[in-house]
């Protein structure tokens, strides 16, 4: 083998690892996160979604790893039940509830297919946090919405699921959102 | 007239005469960087469409901020570069590997090893140690790619360590734009008022200014130093240059892994300013350490290229003081100004055009002198403009000191910064 051909082939060879290492950390990475799922049991007792919110998972509840990040100032949990999707969304926010509330709607609203359905009602958590729910729709799927805002936080809640799975689980789910707590609960 | 100085210990390695940028076009790594050039743009592309579709007002004024944010990088990274440029070819498609492939990549990766690091230990570890674990691994091994990349298309333009900071420094300056450009986007997101600029801006100053003093560009300069080390130094033996390699690209990982990490997050207690001086602690040894070796190369470099024109021993080429002027920009603006305040801007354009000549002189003699009377004419035709103009030695004033009123405008704009950096900070609720 002359050296032309000698060194073309050694710079194709590298030119070969170096697209191998974009694949595999472009592609074979998310290919083994795939892999793995991602709903763990939900913890037993009240979690912590956030800066300093908390609730209690519903019985039986799983917890999506991946959509669930808690941190200092704000904060993402999703539970899941069967099909169900139950989030919990913290952020901060300096506005009235019924600012929040429209903004949560806005949010709903901006996807494709996804329609806010009847009014808006006010609920108040078991710690006595007033808040606004109401009901969305979206392409084969029925919602639920509320919001509660204390302490400049906002917490969104959402919850997604079909008609029938959504309605034998919502007593239960209801009963995780009144326990919606922005402060230190005793145990 | 050829360069006796290029031998194999020398820590420059000219071009070799002959060399051609079509050669590149032969290689098949070049091809295969077209493919994932190509594929980048595709989706980075799908981002950007997305994103000008859901904010367009926002999205602009973030393409906007952050392209200008690029221009002063540039000027700079061209200056440390000013004796021996790097083809503006190559240092495109380093920019274009940093933004376009490094970018879309290390989103998928950083995604993935975040979500498997919340599954395997818990979602607390992954928000908090995630960013200090996925990103300094998985975002400098794909720029310290985009290096390795130019060093297969065109070897023999990596003639020093200095060229291989500042390709590093272009790949972590196109990485840097796009993925400030997503955040900026993803902040208009995250504050859920429509399509507003001020989230835009408040990142831009967040992510711009602090973050970009001592981050992406730094780190890839660091890393793609160390590539080039294991290139050039061909004198050295295989084992040392390649651990030198990996550990200017360890070290890269260690400095982004400093910055990532959650320590001194809230400040020591004290607020944005607190935040503001815990980033300075973090930043400034990794800004120390690789302004000192870019320095140290850089002074390789001018070592190398002005020891060829001293060679000729030709006052009408370069005197001494020109040579120690070449040797740094501030030297270099120190003397166009001189010859501005005493020839009005025509003597300042030909110092300037006296400095670019005797530059390309220097390096054609390095690389066989193919080109030599024609660069040796072009440096005797400025010089007679600059004896025309009584202006014959293009150096600094006698007595030449730092400018201190340099001094004093750079602490007064770095305090403004900083306190446009605080209030960011505040803006964004401390984080």
């Amino acid at each position: 083998m002359g050296l032309g051909a000698k060194r073309l082939l050694l710079n194709l060879l590298a030119g070969i690892a170096v697209v191998t290492t974009v694949a595999v950390i472009g592609i074979g990475l998310p290919a083994i996160n795939d892999a793995i799922p991602a709903a763990r049991p939900a913890p037993a007792g009240r979690y912590s979604v956030g800066a300093g919110v908390s609730i209690v998972p519903p019985p039986g509840a799983g917890l999506d790893a991946t959509k669930t990040r808690p941190g200092p100032l704000n904060g993402t949990a999703l539970f899941v039940l069967g099909s169900v999707r139950y989030a919990v969304v913290v952020t901060p926010f300096d506005g009235t509830l019924a600012q929040a509330a429209e903004r949560l709607r806005a949010k709903i609203s901006a996807n494709a297919g996804y329609q806010v359905i009847g009014g808006k009602r006010p609920i108040r958590t078991t710690s006595g946090v007033l808040g606004q729910e109401g009901a969305y729709s979206s392409p084969g799927r029925d919602g639920r919405y509320a919001v509660f805002l204390a302490n400049g936080l906002d917490a969104e809640v959402t919850v997604a699921g079909n008609g029938v799975e959504l309605h034998d689980v919502m007593p239960v789910v209801q009963a995780s959102i009144m326990t919606l707590s922005f402060g230190k609960e005793p145990q | 007239m050829t360069s006796e100085r290029s031998a194999a210990s020398a820590p420059v390695q000219p071009t070799p005469v002959g060399a051609r940028q079509r050669y590149s076009f032969e290689l098949p790594a070049f091809w295969l960087l077209v493919g994932l050039l190509a594929v980048g743009a595709w989706q980075l592309g799908k981002v950007f469409g997305a994103a000008f579709q859901q904010f367009p007002m926002a999205s602009a004024v973030a393409a906007v901020l952050f392209g200008l944010y690029a221009v002063p990088f540039v000027i700079f990274a061209r200056s440390v570069d000013f004796l021996e440029k790097e083809p503006a070819a190559l240092v495109a498609t380093a920019a274009a590997w940093g933004g376009l492939v490094a970018t879309t990549t290390a989103i998928a990766g950083n995604g993935a090893v975040r979500d498997l690091l919340a599954k395997e230990v818990s979602p607390a570890f992954a928000t908090t140690w995630g960013p200090a674990i996925a990103a300094p691994f998985i975002e400098e091994i794909l720029k310290t790619l985009g290096v390795v990349i130019v060093v297969l298309i065109a070897r023999r333009q990596i003639n020093s360590v200095l060229d291989g900071a500042v390709y590093g420094a272009f790949v972590g300056l196109g990485f840097q734009v796009v993925e400030d450009f997503i955040y900026a986007v993803n902040a208009v997101g995250i504050a859920g008022r429509g399509d507003q600029a001020g989230p835009v801006i408040v990142t831009f100053f967040l992510r711009g200014f602090l973050a970009g003093l001592w981050s992406h560009t730094l780190f890839s300069a660091l890393a793609g130093a160390g590539v080039a080390y294991f290139v050039v130094r061909r004198n050295r033996s295989r084992s040392r240059r390649l651990t030198v390699a990996i550990l200017a690209v360890a070290g890269a990982m260690a400095f982004h892994f400093i910055w990532n990490s959650p320590l001194l997050a809230d400040g020591f207690g004290y607020g944005a300013w607190g935040i503001l001086l815990a980033l300075l602690i973090k930043g400034i040894p990794a800004l120390l350490l690789i302004y000192l070796l870019v320095r140290a190369a850089r002074g390789q470099e001018a070592d190398f290229y002005l020891g060829e024109l001293a060679a000729l021993a030709d006052p009408n080429i370069a005197t001494p003081r020109e040579l120690a002027v070449l040797r740094t920009g501030s030297k270099r603006m120190a003397a166009r100004r001189y010859a501005y305040a005493r020839c009005g801007r025509p003597g300042r354009t030909a110092v300037r055009d006296l400095q670019r000549a005797q530059a390309k002189l220097a390096v054609d003699i390095s690389r066989g002198g193919e080109n030599y009377e024609a660069c040796r004419n072009q440096v005797l035709a400025v010089r007679a403009k600059l004896i025309a103009f009584g202006h014959p030695d293009a150096t600094t004033p006698p007595g030449h000191r730092r400018n201190p009123w340099g001094v004093v405008i750079g602490v007064a704009t770095a305090a403004v910064v900083a306190i446009l950096v605080a209030v960011a900070i505040n803006a964004l609720g401390g984080r």
